[in-house]
């Protein structure tokens, strides 16, 4: 598709942000994220091709402007619910739990 | 579906994670144990190290060197590096001709097995964008000035292969065992955007 | 379909083997020959960059076969063919004021390529 994440050649983006001693992961859902989808990617359920699509599928501006490791949870959530392996009401009450236990 | 009315997703991506992988793991699909096992391998034990190896014991082992240009993934296999993000390698020879530069404009494509994961800036728009219209620029923002008489070769990632970049062999480093050299060997060097020095 | 266990990780992401697929179908170019990147607007994936819509190049190598991402992520089966890295120069790319000397090499599907 002829989508936002295709930047070769583009102008605009300014210089490249360079981090000294760069960790590995930033945040520890960033762990969490990287883990959780290569572990459901050893699943099978989904190929590379289908998660590199549901990034590619994402809102312009939401591409631009999250994070790496949130492009991986906007894919993983979709392949997830597309091959139906889970339901939207499934992830909303995962969501309610989760904001209720962090309270 | 028509007519459904969806919650957002929270906006804290912390809790959004934590549900997606309560929730997985509630399915049978993951294991908690597994995640940590995965982090693990990437953040600790596969890295740019891996890569500066197979560097070292091409500029001391010339038929290793020809191996490697030939038939990288067995070549690099040799060393005990293999696996995913690296199943079909390709490495390209820096030389006073060349100077190769390795970009994913389309995500993040990167030769896991040798460097390890990607720096933040490899995967963001910036790099992505500009490394294929202005190789020359991009390597100035990292401090690398190619000569006029050197072509820059840009490796766009769009396939399955991955790419890895073997830096020159800094001058002065005759006496240098392979463990020696392979310290002088950065992560960057092997992406192409960092000249080496004897150190 | 298998969960994968944390002692099985090691071995899971540090041995897989080559993504290439054992198919003997013909390839349409050869290293040497003059392509033409096909004009394509899909809605569905590709790997084919925007940048590269109409562009000239040469195959300089033959990486062998493996599945098409297009049809790959609809479900659409494999399409085996075969892949090349194709360069391109700058000046094709980005006109008369880039450089004369670099290039950019893509590895591009049989697909996305036409003879010139």
């Amino acid at each position: 598709m002829d989508g936002i994440h295709d930047l070769g050649g583009m102008h605009g983006f300014g210089r490249v942000h360079l981090e000294t001693s760069e960790p590995v992961f930033h945040a520890e859902w960033e762990r969490r994220m990287f883990g959780l989808m290569m572990a459901a990617f050893a699943t099978g359920i989904f190929n590379v091709d289908e998660f590199r699509h549901a990034i590619e599928c994402m809102a312009p501006a939401e591409y631009l402007t999250t994070s790496y490791y949130e492009h991986w949870l906007h894919s993983l959530e979709q392949v997830m619910l597309e091959k139906g392996e889970i339901d939207r009401a499934e992830l909303e009450a995962a969501w309610s739990r989760a904001a209720g236990e962090a309270v | 579906m028509a007519g459904e009315n969806h919650t957002d997703p929270p906006s804290d991506v912390t809790l959004r994670v934590k549900a997606l992988e309560t929730l997985l793991i509630e399915k049978g699909l993951v294991e908690a144990d597994t995640l940590d096992a995965i982090v693990d391998l990437y953040e600790h034990n596969i890295g740019p190290q891996n890569g500066a190896r197979v560097v070292a014991r091409a500029w001391r082992d010339p038929d290793y060197k020809k191996r490697l240009l030939s038939d990288a993934t067995a070549a690099i296999a040799e060393l005990g590096f293999a696996g995913s993000q690296g199943e079909d390698m390709v490495v390209v020879e820096n030389t006073p001709e060349v100077h190769n530069l390795l970009v994913c404009t389309l995500c993040s494509c990167y030769p896991w097995p040798v460097l390890g994961l990607p720096p933040v800036w490899y995967k963001a728009a910036p790099y992505r964008a500009r490394a294929v219209s202005e190789p020359r620029a991009v390597l100035a923002e990292f401090g690398v000035v190619i000569g006029e008489d050197v072509e820059v070769r840009v490796w766009d990632s769009t396939a399955e292969l991955r790419y890895m970049v073997l830096p020159e062999r800094p001058s002065g480093t005759d006496n240098l065992n392979e463990e020696q050299l392979a310290a002088l060997v950065s992560r960057d060097a092997m992406i192409g955007t960092a000249l080496l020095k004897a150190g | 379909m298998a969960t994968l266990t944390a002692d099985k990780v090691v071995s899971a992401f540090t041995t897989s083997g080559s993504l290439r697929i054992d198919s003997d179908v013909v390839a349409k170019f050869k290293v040497g020959d003059c392509v033409v990147v096909r004009i394509i607007h899909a809605a569905g994936h590709t790997r084919l960059p925007r940048y590269l819509r109409g562009m000239h190049g040469i195959v300089r190598m033959d990486h062998g076969v493996f599945s098409l991402p297009d049809s790959m992520a609809h479900g659409q089966g494999e399409r085996p063919q075969h892949v090349y890295s194709v360069r391109f120069s700058a000046s094709e790319l980005w006109g008369v004021d880039a450089s004369k000397r670099d290039s950019v090499h893509v590895d591009l599907w049989d697909d996305y390529l036409d003879p010139a």
